[in-house]
């Protein structure tokens, strides 16, 4: 019934690899860019500015580590370092008069340039121990923004971004970002769903499976971990650009420190590693759903007029938070996304269960 | 028929203007961290918080209308902490986070939305200046201002002269703790004394190096920018480098769980800067004992009352009641954000009954004087060593203006 497969014949090459070749897919896809398009109509202004927009940003950032991690079968524990670079890269090159649209190319061009310079040395060591050496990019991007005036803005080491301007045109509304915002996740997620039809990502995953292999059959697999590398950082360093122009307005350090790498890897894991809807899971789940769990049990708490102690009320979401990431992990281990996979599969079959045998 | 029917609804009109406008309700926001990294000190300051608004609500309120909390927790996350602004902005009089991270994260919002935020103590130490920082309330000393006035007092201690003196700043090596660097580098060379820094790295649970060069510089005075668990560490590297403790003079961040930590006869001699009385020992204290806690209605537990977080979340929030009652004294009808800014800057010689130094902020000043006093912990009690004060005003406020001319730059007003 749904996921109707019934009458598709592929009678092209092109017909048969597309993206989406089940019409009621399509048909999902464009009701929820429909949907996206009216969101500011449909939320109100809270909704919008404080869930919408820090989800979309940060899934297209998620997106560019699962590149490297779902993909490429890197770890990459310096990612918020990396999104860092590029958000400090345009604020600077926004400050010195150049666009934005150049800026935001430059942040990406400047993570890329520092990624890939700390990739040639990390890549010479595998599984743990890139972890680790990915781990001192973090701590070195760390130090160089806190010990560096000229970086950080001095002892304040607060830099205000200056208004985005797009095209000649200031960009200040809600609705405004929110679509730069809208247009630079749906690139991305573009790109991503593309990338594992390409010879590259094809590539990747032969060197996510096994690097020794990949090297067997012909694939360079130093060169492909580097241009991993390289594309993750790129959309890194833009995405933290963006949030910075779209949702911060100041640029610090701590938005870009060590647990913020750790939350990106979160996002993808919890999301599904090489999962494109993993990553949208991913981040709602673990960015938005603190908030969402405390304000309910607020609520519920003032609903009920239990007098809990402010403190205790407040560890008591991160209580349930724990406990949320467990089930789901011992329920699906293999993310989010696989739940949506499941519950797909199981709807392309149903009524008929039985025929899945 | 007619007549009488208009008379009545005369009557009736005339009944209900002379019923009193309905009190509105007075909203103050507390998004704060209460599960992460600020938990040394939210808890107490929300629970002072409350108190006062619960014992002014017993008296009717501010000019009869009632107070009301909102406590939020961010888990020091800067898109929660602007998740929790957008959801109370308009709600409101005042939005506070007390926390670095979130305050910077949040601030840029305030600013543009217009919305009154209370930033004590944490964040921007440069939105003291008023004149840029028109919706951000600071109601207490900046850092450089604190470091001045230690600086200040040691002079004082020493006779007038500090030349040939040694100063050690001992600080947290990241942005809070590197904060009076300026300050103190512009001090010494206007004083003559020798300054030397010493800083360590987060989280601050390894001060050995620091401490085994300290040992060779052998300061005269340790200016100590840390909190929390930090002291505990400093005093133990202290005692193992055989330095006193009575040298040491700590930012307003050192309180009685410190003090139970590092043991209080260990601790004897140790200064800190304050900006509130502290102890239990004054009326606002004893309202709030005797109208809440002797009758189990306190809001949390009875011996944080005697922590000087406590107090320090009074002195935050007294002059905000008090600028929300002047603000409605002023202009009756309900409040709004403009309202109770020109409130907090109408606030003149302002002492909450003896419990701060006199707060007179004006559109210039957010910070209300920046008077801080040096405390000394004698074995049993702190001891105040001397009076309210404030030194090197001119210094403080030209690296005030130095750094928000950088943002009034920045966002090109």
């Amino acid at each position: 019934m749904f996921y109707r497969q019934a009458g598709i014949h592929h009678t092209t090459y092109r017909g048969d690899r597309q993206l989406f070749p089940i019409p009621f897919d399509r048909w999902q896809l464009a009701i929820l860019l429909a949907l996206a398009l009216a969101a500011p109509m449909l939320l109100s202004s809270l909704y919008m500015k404080s869930y919408v927009l820090p989800w979309l940003i940060w899934t297209a950032a998620a997106l560019g580590l699962n590149l490297i991690l779902g993909w490429a079968g890197q770890f990459h524990f310096g990612y918020a370092a990396i999104m860092g670079i590029g958000a400090y890269t345009a604020v600077h090159a926004t400050r010195n008069g150049i666009p934005f649209e150049i800026a935001i190319v430059l942040a990406g061009a400047v993570a890329t340039l520092i990624g890939c310079a700390f990739a040639i040395t990390a890549l010479r060591v595998r599984g743990l121990y890139l972890a680790l050496s990915t781990l001192a990019l973090q701590f070195v991007m760390d130090w160089v923004i806190n010990k560096v005036p000229a970086v950080s803005g001095g002892t304040q080491a607060t830099i205000q971004a200056p208004p985005l301007r797009l095209l000649g045109m200031e960009v200040t509304s809600d609705a405004g970002l929110y679509y730069v915002v809208l247009v630079w996740c749906v690139l991305v997620t573009i790109f991503m769903l593309n990338l594992r039809r390409t010879g590259l990502g094809r590539a990747l995953v032969a060197v996510r499976e096994k690097d020794f292999a990949a090297a067997v059959i012909g694939v360079n697999s130093f060169y492909y971990k580097l241009v991993a590398f390289a594309m993750s950082s790129f959309i890194g360093g833009i995405s933290g650009a963006i949030l910075i122009f779209t949702f911060y307005h100041a640029v610090t350090p701590e938005q870009f420190a060590v647990n913020v790498s750790i939350q990106v890897l979160a996002m993808v894991i919890v999301g599904g590693l090489g999962s494109v809807i993993g990553c949208y899971f991913g981040v709602a789940f673990i960015l938005l759903l603190p908030g969402i769990v405390a304000n309910l049990i607020f609520a519920g708490a003032q609903a009920m007029d239990l007098k809990i102690g402010i403190e205790l009320l407040a560890h008591i979401p991160s209580f349930l938070y724990g406990i949320l990431i467990i089930g789901f992990l011992l329920f699906e281990p293999l993310g989010l996304a696989k739940i949506y996979t499941n519950l797909r599969n199981y709807l392309i079959f149903w009524p008929f269960g039985y025929a899945r045998k | 028929m007619y007549r009488k029917l208009k008379l009545m609804l005369g009557a009736a009109a005339v009944l209900l203007a002379a019923v009193p406008a309905h009190a509105e309700t007075l909203r103050f926001a507390l998004c704060y961290d209460l599960t992460k990294a600020y938990t040394f000190i939210t808890p107490q300051v929300a629970q002072a918080v409350k108190d006062y608004a619960a014992v002014l609500n017993l008296k009717g309120g501010i000019e009869g209308n009632p107070i009301e909390i909102i406590v939020q927790d961010h888990g020091n996350e800067p898109q929660r902490g602007i998740e929790c602004y957008e959801k109370v902005k308009d709600q409101a009089l005042t939005v506070d986070f007390l926390s670095t991270p979130v305050s910077r994260a949040a601030l840029p919002r305030a600013m543009k939305d217009g919305k009154v935020m209370v930033q004590a103590l944490a964040g921007r130490g440069d939105a003291v200046d008023g004149e840029v920082f028109k919706w951000v309330f600071t109601l207490g000393p900046t850092y450089w201002g604190q470091a001045a006035n230690i600086v200040s007092h040691f002079k004082k201690q020493s006779g007038g002269s500090l030349k040939g003196k040694k100063i050690a700043l001992l600080y947290i090596d990241y942005p809070f703790g590197q904060e009076p660097i300026p300050v103190m580098q512009e001090l010494q060379k206007r004083e003559g004394f020798e300054l030397q820094m010493f800083p360590y790295p987060l989280p601050g649970s390894d001060q050995s190096s620091a401490w085994s060069q300290m040992r060779r510089f052998q300061p005269d005075l340790i200016v100590h920018w840390a909190f929390s668990a930090m002291h505990v560490v400093a005093s133990k590297e202290a005692k193992r480098n055989g330095i006193s403790l009575d040298k040491m003079v700590t930012v307003n961040w050192f309180n009685e769980t410190d003090l139970d930590n590092i043991g209080h006869d260990a601790a004897k001699g140790i200064r800190r800067s304050t900006t509130v009385t502290s102890g239990i020992d004054n009326p606002i204290m004893k309202d709030i004992i005797r109208e809440l806690y002797d009758k189990g209605k306190g809001n949390g537990d009875r011996k944080f009352l005697s922590d000087i977080y406590y107090s320090t979340g009074l002195a935050i929030y007294a002059p905000v009641f008090e600028a929300a009652r002047l603000a409605l004294k002023a202009d009756k009808g309900p409040l709004t954000a403009e309202k109770m800014r020109k409130g907090m800057e109408s606030l003149r010689g302002y002492d909450a009954r003896g419990l701060l130094p006199p707060i007179t902020v004006t559109a210039k000043d957010h910070g209300g004087g920046g008077r801080t006093r040096i405390e000394m912990w004698d074995g049993s009690k702190w001891i105040p060593q001397g009076d309210w004060f404030t030194d090197y005003d001119e210094l403080v406020w030209s690296t005030v203006k130095q750094h928000s001319a950088e943002f009034a730059k920045s966002t090109g007003k």
